[in-house]
C-alpha cells in the first residue's frame, strides 16, 4: 500500500477533467486520474461506464473534449498513439489485439519498435529514406542491437514458462485466446514501458489461467512497474491494487484504497443491488463501449 | 448569365442519371457492404433486355421496362449467389474483387453475343419537349426523373415502414445480429440485390433511350461514375447517393464550362478524392465517427505461405536466363520479356497489396508515369535509357507517393477507391497536360534500349536486361521483407490500431511501401517505353490496374514469386494462345472469380 | 466473333472458322508442302475493346474479297487467307502481334492496325523484318516515315482536312466554326490541320472543343461552343459519338450547319442518329452510289451477303485484300517480292480509288480524292452544291 504521495515528480499519469461526448451522450464526464511511479491503480465500473472510452483517451487512440492529460509532467493531450508509445505507455486491448498473421516473435519484436535505433525517425523524407537503407544494407551497430531485442524477446518469453517459448514461430492467429493476450502483454513488456496500461487483462479467461495471469501482474508490480488496470473481475481487483477508480455513466463515483470503495454505498448501488461487492466472481458481458 | 443557368440544368439532368445507378450501390453498400462493381455491367444488360424487347419482339414500353427490371432482378440474385454468399467469412475485399471479375464476364459475354457495335434504342415516347432557359428538357429527362425521385421514395418508405425493409436495415447494421432475431439473412440479401439490380437495368434501358445508343462496353464508365455518386453521398446513403449524384453531375457540367469537354472525368474524380480527402462519410454525416474497419487483414486465408526450396528457385531462374538459347522464335522471348515488365508492376503491388494490405486498385497509373517519364527524358533532352530509367523509377516512386498520401488515413473499401480514382486522374491529367505529355498524341520515336552505348535491339538482349532487372529488383524486395521493415509493414495490414499503439506511424511506412514500389513499377514503365517506342494515355489503364490485381492474388499478395508467377501466367500463357484473344477478359474475370472463391491465398499464399 | 442465335449464316461461319483454325493448326505442325497450300496475310486489329465495331467492318470486307479471289481459283493456284489477331488498336498488343507475324514464315504481309498510333509502335519491327507493313487506315503524317516497308492506302490528314476545309469553306460558306473533335491523336492530328486550313481559306476557328471517346453527353459543350457564337459546326469524329452530337445539338435547339469528317460516313451514322442528322454534310472517298462497276459490284455483294450498306471500313478492308492478291499474284509470294510490288503496283481496281498507284515517296496513294456528301431523307447523298450558311 502506497500512500498518495504529493511529489509531482513521481506521478506518472496526471489527467484531469478529461471529457469525452459522442452526441448528446457524455461517455466520459470530467474524469481526474492521477497515477503515481510504482502505483497500481484499477479502473472499475458496470458496463458503459466508460473505462474503454477512457483509455482509448489517454492512449491517443481518441482525443477529449476537453480536459488535460498530462504525463510524466509533459501535456499529451490528444498526442497520436505512437507519440506516446515513445514516451513509454504500452497498452493492451480489450479483445486482444495481436498481429494475427505474424509469428509470435515479430509479435513481440514490433513491441520494441519505438524505442530502437532503426526505426528513428530522422528528418521528414531522408528519414525514411534512410531507414530502407538500414534495412537493405544494415550496419554493425544496427545488427547489435537486433540481436540484442532478440535476446531480450526470448527472455521475454520465458516468463511465460512453456507458454510461448515453444510457439516463438507460430502464426499468432495459431493460438489459444490465452496465450494470445499473453503475447499481448509480451509485447507491451518489449517496449519497457514506464506504465503499462492493461484493458481487461483476463476477460474470457477460465480461473486457472486468471490465477496465472494474476500471478504475472503481481510479478511485475514487484518489479515497480507502474499499472493502470481495467478489470471486472473484482476479486483480482482487490489484490491488485493499490488505489481504486470507479465510473458510473462517465463520471466518477468513488477514488480511493480497495477496502474503502468496497464498501462504498454509491458503487454497491452502482453494481445493482449487490451487498457484498466482489463476493461474486465478474460476470463475462457482451461488447461494450 | 443564362449560360450558367443552362449549365445547371444540364448538370442537374445528368446527375439524374447517375441517380439511378448509385441509388442501387447504395442499398447494395447498405445492406451488405460491398461495393458492386459490376453495377454497371447489369446496367448494360438492362439496356440490351430493352432492346431486344422493343426491337426483336416489339413489345410496347411499359412490358419492356418490366421485362428489363425482372430479368436484371433476376441476374442480380445470380449476383449475389456467386459473389457475395459464398465469400461472406471472407474479408470485405474479397466481394469486391468478385464483382469486378463478374463484370468483366458480362461485359465480354455481352460483347461476344451482341458484338461491339453501339445500337440505337428507339424510345416510344412522345417527343416533346420543355424549354427553360437556354435548355431543354425532353419528356424522356422527366421519366428519368420521376423514375429516380419515385424509386428513392418507394425504398424509403419500404425501409421505414415494412418489415422486410427492417430487416434489411437490421441486417445492414448487425448481420449476426439479425440472424439471431430470426430474420433470413440470405433472403435479405437476395431481395436487395433484386431491387437494387432492377433499378440498375432499368436505368440502362433509361439512359440507352436517352442516348439512343447501347453498346456492351457502357458498363464500366457507369459504375465509376456511380461509385463517385456513392461515396459522395456517403456510401449506403440511398438519399444521399441522389443528392451526391446531382452534386457529382453539377461539378461535371462546371467543370465543362470552365475547361472544356474533356476535362469532365477529371472533375468527377478529384471530386471523389476531395470527399475522401475531407469528408469521407459522405455529405452528410459529421466528421468525427471513428472510421470503419480494416478491410484486409483478414483475407489471407489462415494458411502457410508455400516455401519453395532456394535451390528450385536458383534452378528456375537459371533456366529463365537459359531459355532463349532454347527458343529459335524472337515471338516467344519477345512475349515473356512482356512478361518480366509486368512482373515489375506485381511486385510493386503485391508490396502494397499484400505485404501492406493497401489494396490498390489504379496501380497501372505507375508504369504510366514511369513510361512517360523515361520517355519524356530521353525524347527531349536525349539522355540515353540507362539515365532514364532509373531516374523515370525514382520520379514514380517520388509522384506517386505524393499523389496517394492523402489517402493514408482511409481504410477499408475508402482505399480502393481513392486509388481508383487517384490512376484514372493520373491518366486524366497526362490526356489534358499536352504542353508536357503532348496530350492524345502520344510520344513516338521514343528511342530503343541502350546500354552504355550498346544497343540492345536484339529481342535476346532485351529479354536478359529487363529479367536481370527484375531479379535484382525481386531480390531487394524480399531483403526488405525480411528486415524490420517487413514486419512493421505486416503490422500495419494485420491491425493498424495496434501497430499505432507500438510507436508504428502508419503513414511512415505506407509512404516507404508505395515508394519502393513506386520505383519498381516506374523503371517497369520506362522499360516498356524504350520497348514499345510509343505510347500514350492509354497503354497502362484501368484494366491493367485490375489485370495487376489479378496476377498479385494469383500468385499470393505479399509473395515476391507468386507475383512473377501471376504476372507469367496472365500475360505470357494468353500470348500463346492468341486464339482465345476474343475470350480474354472472359477468363481473367472467371480466373479472379474463381481464385477469390476457392484459393484467395492464391498459388504461393504468402503473409 | 459475333454469335447472334437468330443468324444462322454467322453461327456457321463461327463453327467453319473455328474448324478452319483447328485444321490450320494441325496444318501447321504438319511439315509435308502441298502444291495449294495458302497464302497467309496477317491481321492486326480491334476485335475486342472500344473499336471492336470497326474491326468487325474489317473482318466483312476480308470476307466478301477472299470469296471473289478464291471463288475464281485462288492466287496463282493458292487460297488467299488472313490471321487476324486481336490487338485492341493497343500499342503494346501490337508489338507483339508484329514479332509473332515477323517470325511466322508463312506470313507475306500484314494489314493493319486500326490506330496510327498501334501501327507505329509496331513499325520498327516490321521495318527490320523486312515485312510489309500495310496500313491502310492509318491517315497519321508520320505513319509511313517509319520506313520503306509502310505503306498505306488512307488519305493522310494531310491531304484529307485541307479537302474537308475546302468543301466547308467555299463550297458551304462557314465562317465562324466551331470544331469539336475526339481527343485522339488522330482527333487532334485532324483538328490541327483543318484549323489551319480553315484560316488559309478565311475563315474563322471561333471556339475548339475535345472529347473523350467514352463521353456521351454533349449539352454542356454545346452551351460551351455556343457562347462564342458560330454560323456552323464541324465535327472530327468517328459515326457513333459523331451521331451523338448531332442528335443533341439539334435537341438543344442548335439549327447552325453541321459538317463531319469522312470516318462519320456509315449506315451507323444513320441508325444512331435518326432524323437529327439529316442535312448534316460530310464527304468520302467511298460512296455507294458511285455508278463505277467496281463500287457497284462490291456494294451489291456486300448487301446481299450482310443485308446491310457497307461503310468505309469495309470497303477499305476489302480493297486492302484485294491489293494483297494482286500484289502476291504479279510479283511473288515472298515477302521481298511483295515489298518491291507495292512500289512498282498500278492499275488495281479499288472500290476507293478507281485504279490507283503509290506515290513512291509518300508511300501513299497518289492524287486521291473526296466526294462531297450530305444526308437527305436518311440517306447519304452528293452534295447539290448549294450553300449552307443562314443567318442565326
Amino acid at each position: 500500500m502506497s500512500s498518495t504521495s504529493t511529489n509531482t515528480a513521481d506521478i506518472l499519469f496526471d489527467v484531469r477533467r478529461v471529457t469525452r461526448r459522442f452526441g448528446g451522450l457524455v461517455a466520459v464526464d470530467e474524469v481526474n486520474v492521477s497515477v503515481a511511479r510504482g502505483e497500481c491503480v484499477s479502473v472499475i465500473g458496470p458496463n458503459g461506464a466508460g473505462k474503454s472510452t477512457l483509455f482509448n483517451l489517454l492512449t491517443g487512440i481518441d482525443t477529449p473534449d476537453a480536459g488535460e492529460v498530462r504525463f510524466g509532467g509533459e501535456d499529451v493531450t490528444g498526442m497520436a498513439p505512437e507519440l506516446l508509445a515513445a514516451r513509454g505507455i504500452a497498452r493492451t486491448f480489450q479483445h486482444g489485439r495481436v498481429f494475427g498473421n505474424l509469428s509470435v516473435l515479430d509479435n513481440v519484436l514490433i513491441g520494441a519498435h519505438a524505442r530502437l535505433a532503426t526505426t528513428r525517425r530522422g528528418w521528414p523524407v531522408v528519414g525514411a529514406f534512410a531507414e530502407v537503407v538500414r534495412a537493405l544494407v544494415g550496419s554493425a551497430a544496427m545488427r547489435r542491437e537486433d540481436a540484442e531485442l532478440r535476446e531480450e524477446v526470448t527472455a521475454l518469453l520465458a516468463r511465460f514458462g512453456t507458454r510461448l517459448t515453444p510457439r516463438i514461430d507460430e502464426p499468432a492467429h495459431s493460438l489459444s485466446y490465452a496465450n494470445r493476450r499473453r503475447v499481448e502483454i509480451a509485447r507491451a513488456l518489449a517496449l519497457r514501458p514506464r506504465i503499462l496500461l492493461l484493458d481487461e487483462p483476463t476477460a474470457g479467461m477460465n480461473e486457472s489461467e486468471t490465477a496465472e495471469m494474476l500471478e504475472l501482474i503481481l510479478g511485475l508490480k514487484r518489479e515497480g512497474l507502474t499499472i493502470l488496470l481495467i478489470e471486472h473481475k473484482l476479486d483480482l481487483v482487490m489484490r491488485l491494487s493499490d488505489r481504486v477508480l470507479v465510473l458510473d455513466d462517465g463520471r466518477k463515483i468513488a477514488q480511493g484504497l480497495p477496502d474503502e470503495v468496497r464498501n462504498d454505498p454509491a458503487v454497491i448501488e452502482a453494481y445493482l443491488g449487490h451487498r457484498q461487492v466482489g463476493a461474486q466472481a465478474g460476470r463475462s458481458e457482451t461488447a461494450a463501449a | 448569365m443564362t449560360a450558367w443557368f443552362d449549365y445547371t440544368i444540364n448538370g442537374l439532368i445528368v446527375g439524374n442519371i447517375y441517380a439511378l445507378l448509385a441509388v442501387g450501390l447504395a442499398l447494395i453498400f447498405g445492406v451488405s457492404h460491398l461495393i458492386n462493381f459490376a453495377h454497371g455491367s447489369v446496367y448494360m444488360v438492362g439496356g440490351f433486355i430493352g432492346w431486344l424487347c422493343l426491337t426483336r419482339l416489339g413489345l410496347p414500353l411499359p412490358v419492356a421496362l418490366l421485362a428489363t427490371v425482372v430479368g436484371c432482378a433476376l441476374l442480380g440474385i445470380v449476383i449475389e449467389r456467386i459473389g457475395l454468399r459464398p465469400l461472406q467469412g471472407a474479408a470485405r475485399i474479397a466481394p469486391l474483387l468478385a464483382t469486378i471479375g463478374i463484370s468483366f464476364v458480362l461485359d465480354q459475354l455481352a460483347q461476344i453475343v451482341f458484338g461491339p457495335d453501339p445500337r440505337p434504342v428507339p424510345s416510344p415516347l412522345p417527343q416533346w419537349t420543355l424549354s427553360i432557359g437556354g435548355a431543354a428538357l425532353g419528356s424522356l429527362d422527366l421519366l428519368i426523373a420521376a423514375i429516380g425521385v419515385g424509386a428513392a421514395a418507394v425504398l424509403y418508405v419500404f425501409l421505414r415502414f415494412t418489415r422486410l425493409g427492417w430487416a434489411v436495415r437490421a441486417t445492414a447494421q448487425d448481420r449476426d445480429a439479425a440472424q439471431q432475431m430470426g430474420v433470413n439473412v440470405n433472403a435479405v440479401n437476395q431481395a436487395v440485390f433484386a431491387i437494387a439490380c432492377g433499378l440498375g437495368g432499368l436505368s440502362g434501358l433509361l439512359v440507352g433511350m436517352y442516348y439512343n445508343s447501347i453498346d456492351p462496353a457502357m458498363g464500366f464508365q457507369a459504375t465509376l461514375k456511380g461509385v463517385v455518386a456513392l461515396l459522395v453521398g456517403g456510401l449506403g446513403n440511398v438519399p444521399g447517393a441522389i443528392a451526391g449524384s446531382l452534386l457529382l453531375g453539377l461539378v461535371e457540367s462546371y467543370g465543362v464550362a470552365l475547361f472544356g469537354t474533356s476535362y469532365r472525368d477529371l472533375f468527377a474524380f478529384v471530386l471523389l478524392l476531395a470527399f475522401l480527402v475531407w469528408r469521407p462519410n459522405g455529405l452528410f454525416s459529421s466528421n468525427r465517427r471513428l472510421p470503419p474497419e480494416p478491410l484486409t487483414g483478414t483475407f489471407l486465408s489462415n494458411r502457410r505461405a508455400v516455401r519453395i526450396p532456394r535451390r528450385v528457385i536458383v534452378a528456375v531462374v537459371a533456366l529463365a536466363f537459359a531459355l532463349p538459347f532454347a527458343t529459335p522464335s524472337s515471338y516467344v522471348v519477345q512475349t515473356l520479356t512482356n512478361g518480366w515488365i509486368y512482373g515489375l508492376l506485381a511486385l510493386s503491388l503485391t508490396l502494397v497489396a499484400g505485404t501492406v494490405g493497401q489494396i490498390s486498385l489504379g496501380h497501372a497509373a505507375l508504369l504510366l508515369i514511369g513510361a512517360y517519364a523515361s520517355a519524356l527524358l530521353s525524347v527531349n533532352l536525349g539522355w540515353p535509357p540507362a539515365l532514364t530509367i532509373p531516374l523515370a523509377g525514382l520520379i514514380t516512386a517520388a509522384i506517386g507517393t505524393l499523389l496517394v498520401y492523402p489517402s493514408f488515413r482511409l481504410r477499408g473499401h475508402y482505399v480502393s477507391i481513392a486509388t481508383l480514382g487517384i490512376g484514372e486522374i493520373i491518366g486524366l491529367v497526362v490526356l489534358n497536360w499536352d504542353s508536357l505529355t503532348r496530350g492524345p498524341v502520344g510520344i513516338t520515336g521514343i528511342p530503343p534500349l541502350t546500354l552504355f552505348g550498346w544497343q540492345l535491339t536484339g529481342a535476346r538482349s532485351v529479354y536478359w536486361f529487363t529479367l536481370a532487372v527484375l531479379v535484382l529488383l525481386a531480390l531487394l524486395q524480399v531483403r526488405l521483407l525480411r528486415s524490420h521493415l517487413g514486419r512493421t509493414w505486416r503490422a500495419i495490414r494485420e491491425d493498424d490500431v495496434a501497430a499505432r499503439a507500438y510507436g508504428i506511424r502508419p503513414n511512415r511506412y505506407k509512404a516507404i511501401a508505395f515508394a519502393c514500389g513506386g520505383l519498381a513499377a516506374g523503371i517497369g514503365g520506362g522499360i516498356a517505353a524504350h520497348l514499345y517506342s510509343y505510347i500514350n494515355y492509354q497503354t497502362f489503364d484501368s484494366q491493367v490496374s485490375i489485370l495487376a490485381l489479378t496476377m498479385v492474388i494469383l500468385g499470393g499478395l505479399g509473395s515476391v514469386i507468386g507475383a512473377v508467377a501471376g504476372a507469367i501466367a496472365l500475360i505470357s500463357l494468353p500470348e500463346l494462345f492468341r486464339f482465345a484473344a476474343d475470350y480474354r477478359m472472359l477468363i481473367y474475370g472467371v480466373i479472379l472469380l474463381l481464385l477469390v472463391r476457392f484459393r484467395p491465398q492464391g498459388l504461393f499464399g504468402a503473409v | 466473333m459475333s454469335i447472334l442465335w437468330t443468324n444462322k449464316r454467322g453461327a456457321a461461319c463461327t463453327l467453319l472458322q473455328l474448324a478452319g483454325a483447328l485444321t490450320i493448326a494441325i496444318g501447321a505442325a504438319m511439315p509435308v508442302a502441298n502444291a495449294a497450300d495458302p497464302y497467309w496475310v496477317g491481321v492486326t486489329g480491334p476485335l475486342s475493346g472500344q473499336d471492336a465495331q470497326y474491326g468487325e467492318q474489317w473482318k466483312r470486307g476480308f470476307d466478301l474479297a477472299l470469296e471473289q479471289i478464291n471463288g475464281n481459283g485462288g492466287v496463282n493456284g493458292h487460297p488467299l487467307a488472313y490471321d487476324f489477331e486481336d490487338s485492341r488498336s493497343d500499342p503494346r498488343q501490337a508489338v507483339a502481334i508484329a514479332q509473332k507475324f515477323v517470325g511466322d514464315k508463312r506470313i507475306l504481309l500484314e494489314l493493319g492496325d486500326l490506330s496510327s498510333g498501334a501501327s507505329m509502335a509496331a513499325s520498327p519491327v516490321y521495318q527490320r523484318a523486312g515485312l510489309v507493313q500495310f496500313g491502310f487506315t492509318n491517315s497519321h503524317p508520320d505513319f509511313t516515315k517509319g520506313g520503306d516497308y509502310m505503306w498505306s492506302t488512307a488519305i493522310s490528314q494531310a491531304e484529307e482536312q485541307p479537302m474537308l476545309a475546302h468543301y466547308v469553306t467555299k463550297g458551304l460558306g462557314f465562317k465562324k466554326i466551331a470544331v469539336l473533335y475526339l481527343n485522339t491523336d488522330w482527333g487532334r492530328t485532324s483538328k490541327d490541320i483543318f484549323a489551319k486550313a480553315a484560316l488559309a481559306n478565311g475563315a474563322q476557328v471561333v471556339a475548339v472543343e475535345a472529347y473523350q471517346p467514352n463521353e456521351k453527353d454533349f449539352r454542356a459543350t454545346l452551351t460551351r461552343v455556343r457562347s462564342e457564337e458560330p454560323d456552323s459546326m464541324v465535327l472530327i469524329s468517328y459515326y457513333s459519338d459523331g451521331a451523338q452530337i448531332v442528335r443533341q445539338a439539334r435537341a438543344a435547339g442548335v439549327r447552325t450547319p453541321i459538317a463531319a469528317v469522312g470516318s462519320v460516313y456509315s449506315p451507323k451514322f444513320l441508325d444512331l442518329g435518326g432524323a437529327a442528322v439529316n442535312g448534316v454534310y460530310t464527304e468520302s472517298n467511298f460512296f455507294p452510289g458511285d455508278p463505277r462497276p467496281e463500287v457497284q459490284s462490291f456494294v451489291q455483294r456486300y448487301r446481299a451477303k450482310y443485308g446491310a450498306e457497307p461503310d468505309t471500313f469495309a470497303a477499305r478492308a476489302y480493297d486492302a485484300m484485294i491489293l494483297a492478291s494482286e500484289v502476291i499474284r504479279r510479283y511473288g509470294a515472298d515477302r521481298t517480292a511483295v515489298h518491291d510490288g507495292f512500289s512498282k503496283i498500278s492499275d488495281v481496281p479499288s472500290v476507293i480509288f478507281g485504279k490507283f498507284k503509290f506515290d513512291p515517296q509518300t508511300r501513299r496513294v497518289a492524287g486521291a480524292k473526296n466526294l462531297d456528301l450530305v444526308v437527305k431523307d436518311g440517306k447519304f447523298a452528293l452534295w447539290d452544291g448549294a450553300s449552307a450558311v443562314h443567318a442565326q
